[in-house]
């Protein structure tokens, strides 16, 4: 019954998409109002039918109906309801269909709150996103469809993914994933609908720049929660192990941030529409290629999901949608092109144009790195890896590069400023940089790297600071008093340019507690008997003893810890290791204790209950915090950017 | 008695020595910081073969502890870092290394990114010559978009 | 129509697809052994419970099933009774040898009172034979013929009728 019913839905979201992106393309060649009026009511009808289908998934999940196919794979009674509530994007089929659930809302969104605006640009645009939506209703339908009905019905079935329900983490990290991934099909929908056109006025940048923004803002948290996931749950002390899936989410983010650059001097100086229509909708071909990249099962990640047969299918749409791409690119680049002109090079405008170089050869060369040994294997049948020493060594410099754009650039006056000009624009912020590299000199930095990532990132900062409190300093001097100045000069008026900085801000703070994390951590392994401590830096580590918990999906043995620091009580803490029916290798769950200054971080390696004896890995990381911390700078950040007015 | 025969065990048992694989010691033994460094700048180079990408340095797998042993104690009896490389490549193959070598196709992956650099820096600074308006412009009209179109319309004549 | 964007997008397209395609239904789990089809790696390793020093190489002219395994791991645990019932069919033939890695003496001692053992169980040393012979998890199974050579390596639980089936291959 339940099964039925979700079918019907799906296929008719199938049909109403398909139609309905037909009407979209129909209307935006022939111009009629009507035509656009279907085509949106299209796209509200696709947008409720997948939230009705993802709401009878819902249901069936929660009411344990064991005659739903996906219900049987991920269902089970033993776990709590919150687990059961978020199993909905615990394993493939569910998780595809709370994509299609996610992108009718943004659909339906979209096409709301621009129903009267843009009536040129919007039929297109909607035919091109519910292409997409058919394609995505077509998986639910078919290869990855999770309303199969099973019989004979199952009483209780196995539980989600033991690995998603040990952490917090798990359950908000993939929606604001999706809400990053999906989003990126708007933008998408709205370059290829000016590509279409054959223009890009200035009037549409405003929409296409928002749809960019607010994908690109959960985009950035998912990322980041994501690595903090890493951190929080893998046990060996890092955030980004350059998974391939880890590197397949940063590609459209690092395409979609030099758009958003470049479609700032598009705006300005009327040039780079080409270009930055090129990124947009390379971005969201980056996230198809991501999702190919998760689902097909080609990659050897921890992310992966079990073979699964759809990843012919992904296949196929990325090769359509690039095609698509390419061809409404060649056929209008050139009618976008340039209007404008630049007055230097040396000037703001220039080094947008370096940032793109820059994040676009950062692309390139993460992608490069994560395919290469795909490459390898399919020319000669070799198997290799690339790993940290070669990201590291190629991401670093081009990472440090922009660092210094980021302080740089905004430091540059637009146009064409006089040699005086920028010359003094760019020696003031040289004390910022030398001071932090000072303090990180004393406090023992040594690596090289990670002290011209503290200058660039002083310089930067000091740049930042001053762009972000212009705007009100300036209404002081004019008499303002400090409230209406805050409120006028930086909420109300400058909120775009505001929130700007604060996402460079907190782009400073990451990179430079990158930076510090990675090339300022030490670790110490230990192996520690009942009541025998260990030191690591300032901190005596004793073990207390050992117990073995069993539950039902695993065997856990947890170790005890009390952590000291000169003589005072700090922490308890207790990293456990978890061996799981499926797994060949025991997982560990480490145990932290984080200050904003650094962290200590447990992990066992090997645990004897018998003997109580227990190996231990004790890392400390200085300003790890700091990395999480920045993310709700981003997203505020961006968020203030995204809901100005021009 | 025990002891005597658990003695002679225990001078008969044996693993398979690097000497097998790659010959004898090619430099000095180390010790001390400086054998310290070298474990953990040539554990970070080798895969750890039960986890996902990490390297031995990182991992905290048992495996990845013993194969971080086996590399300081070949570093403790001289053998060099392309010696203990090349020992477990041996074992677990090319996939082991984390860094490519740079050699044969392999090279590609350390030129792709600098050709791409190249022809990216290229296309930019022609870009920018392009839009880059000429300097000649005098201040009184540098503003004046009409002037300026005129004078584009005729350089290009 | 601008030419070469059209030309530079057809290619990536067709690059990209041509690699996925290629890509399809690999194991990215599995990795060749490079040992395959070389001699065996030479050790000598004492044996739990007897005591007894076990050489490889004094295993030559019979075909040898190396397994290594744990404890501590589940697939071996279900993989163990296969192995036992293997090892007492074709005793005659083949020399089973377990290598432990990773382990205590008293577990694994423990686990052989509790499971039953049809074959030597030998104690690896820090895992040395274990990174000799390019262990990447357990159970791992290698394969050797009667000259020393190794013919195959089989990665996780092996079930009797691959067991079989790589045995036959090992003795022809």
């Amino acid at each position: 019954m339940t099964a039925t019913l979700g079918n019907f839905l799906i296929l008719a979201a199938l049909l109403v998409a398909t139609a309905g992106s037909m009407v979209g393309f129909a209307a935006g060649c022939s111009g009629t109002p009507e035509g656009l009026k279907w085509a949106q009511r299209f796209a509200y009808a696709f947008a409720a039918l997948m939230a009705l289908a993802t709401i009878v998934m819902e249901a069936a999940l929660l009411s344990h109906d064991f005659s739903v196919k996906y219900v049987s794979q991920v269902g089970s009674r033993a776990v709590p309801a919150w687990v059961t509530f978020v199993s909905l994007w615990s394993s493939l089929e569910g998780s595809i269909l709370f994509w299609g659930f996610i992108l009718g809302l943004y659909i339906a969104g979209t096409t709301w709150v621009n129903r009267n605006q843009h009536v040129d640009y919007m039929p297109y645009a909607i035919g091109v996103w519910l292409g997409c939506a058919a394609f995505f209703s077509f998986l639910i339908a078919g290869p990855a469809n999770p309303f199969g009905s099973v019989s004979p019905v199952p009483l209780d079935g196995p539980g989600p993914n033991p690995l998603l329900q040990n952490h917090f983490l798990m359950i908000i990290h993939p929606p604001f994933l999706y809400l990053g991934y999906v989003g990126m099909t708007i933008p998408f929908g709205f370059a290829s609908a000016a590509l279409l056109r054959g223009r890009l006025g200035l009037g549409f940048l405003r929409p296409l720049r928002a749809s960019l923004l607010l994908p690109w803002i959960f985009l950035t948290v998912a990322i980041m929660l994501g690595g903090w996931w890493a951190y929080e749950v893998l046990g060996w002390g890092g955030y980004w192990a350059l998974d391939p899936v880890e590197n397949a989410t940063l590609l459209p983010w690092l395409t979609a941030t030099a758009a958003l650059h470049s479609a700032i001097v598009m705006e300005r100086r009327g040039v780079l529409k080409g270009w930055t229509v090129t990124l947009v909708q390379a971005s969201f071909l980056l996230t198809i290629l991501g999702t190919f990249m998760t689902r097909s099962g080609v990659f050897n990640s921890v992310h992966s999901f079990t073979q699964s047969s759809i990843g012919p299918t992904i296949l196929v749409f990325l090769a359509v949608a690039i095609l698509f791409s390419v061809i409404t690119l060649a056929m209008r680049i050139e009618s976008l092109e340039a209007e404008g002109k630049l007055e230097s090079a040396v000037s703001r405008e220039g080094t947008f144009l370096i940032n793109n170089l820059l994040f676009v050869l950062l692309t390139f060369t993460v992608l490069i790195g994560t395919v290469f040994p795909l490459i390898v294997e399919a020319v000669n049948g070799r198997q290799m890896s690339v790993g940290r020493p070669y990201f590291d060594a190629m991401v670093v410099p081009i990472g440090t590069a922009l660092l210094f754009l980021l302080g740089v650039g905004p430091a540059l006056p637009w146009g064409r400023p006089r040699r005086d000009e920028v010359k003094r624009a760019l020696l003031f912020p040289l004390i910022g940089g030398i001071v932090l590299a000072g303090i990180g000199r004393a406090l023992g930095v040594t690596n090289v790297w990670t002290l011209i990532t503290l200058l660039f990132g002083g310089y930067a900062a000091w740049v930042t600071m001053a762009e972000m409190w212009l705007p009100l300093v300036q209404r002081m001097r004019r008499g303002d008093s400090f409230g209406t100045a805050l409120v006028q000069g930086q909420l109300r008026r400058g909120r775009r340019r505001f929130g700007s900085y604060v996402v460079h801000a907190g782009m400073v703070v990451v990179i430079i507690a990158i930076a510090v994390s990675s090339t300022m951590r030490t670790s110490h392994e230990a192996r520690l008997s009942r009541g025998q401590s260990a030191k690591i830096g300032s901190y005596d580590v004793t073990f207390i003893g050992a117990e073995t918990l069993a539950e039902p999906h695993r065997q856990s043995t947890v170790a005890h810890f009390r952590v000291m620091s000169n003589g005072k009580f700090i922490a308890n803490l207790a990293p456990r290791m978890n061996q799981y029916q499926m797994m060949r290798e025991p997982i560990g769950t480490p145990d932290v204790h984080s200050t904003l200054t650094g962290d200590l971080y447990l992990s066992i390696m090997n645990v004897d209950v018998g003997t109580q004896n227990a190996g231990v890995l004790m890392i400390t990381t200085p300003m790890v915090a700091w990395i999480w911390i920045s993310v709700i700078l981003m997203g505020l950040g961006g968020l203030v950017a995204l809901i100005s007015r021009p | 008695m025990i002891a005597l025969l658990l003695v002679l065990t225990l001078q008969t048992t044996k693993v398979p020595d690097a000497a097998q694989f790659v010959g004898a010691p090619q430099s000095t033994p180390l010790q001390g910081s400086q054998l310290d460094t070298r474990t953990i700048e040539i554990a970070g180079q080798l895969r750890c073969p039960v986890c996902q990408g990490l390297s031995v340095g990182d991992s905290p797998s048992a495996m990845a502890m013993n194969m971080k042993e086996q590399v300081r104690e070949l570093l403790a009896r001289g053998y060099t870092r392309e010696q203990i490389l090349a020992y477990f490549e041996q074992s677990y193959g090319e996939f082991v290394l984390l860094k490519p070598k740079f050699r044969g196709v392999d090279s590609l992956v350390w030129l792709l990114p600098l050709i791409a650099l190249a022809i990216g820096g290229a296309l930019v600074v022609m870009k920018m010559r392009k839009l880059e308006r000429p300097v000649a412009t005098t201040p009184s009209d540098a503003g004046d978009e009409y002037v300026n179109r005129v004078r584009q319309l005729v350089e290009k004549e | 129509m601008n030419r070469t964007v059209l030309v530079i997008g057809i290619l990536i397209t067709a690059a990209i697809v041509a690699l996925f395609a290629f890509s399809f239904g690999r194991d990215p789990q599995h990795i060749n052994s490079p040992l395959v089809g070389r001699v065996a790696p030479r050790f000598a390793l004492r044996a739990v419970g007897t005591g007894e020093v076990i050489d490889i190489e004094s295993l030559r002219g019979k075909p040898v099933v190396l397994n290594f395994w744990a404890t501590w791991c589940m697939p071996c645990h279900a993989e163990h009774p296969i192995l036992q019932q293997a090892a007492r069919a074709l005793g005659s033939d083949v020399q089973f040898v377990g290598v432990v890695f990773g382990d205590t003496e008293e577990n694994i001692q423990a686990f052989i009172r509790e499971r039953g053992e049809a074959y030597p169980t030998l104690l690896d040393d820090k895992g040395k034979t274990s990174i000799a012979y390019g262990v990447g998890g357990v159970p791992e199974t290698f394969f050797i013929d009667r000259n020393g050579k190794i013919v195959a390596k089989y990665e996780g639980p092996l079930s009797f009728e691959m067991l079989q089936t790589y045995v036959r291959k090992v003795l022809s």
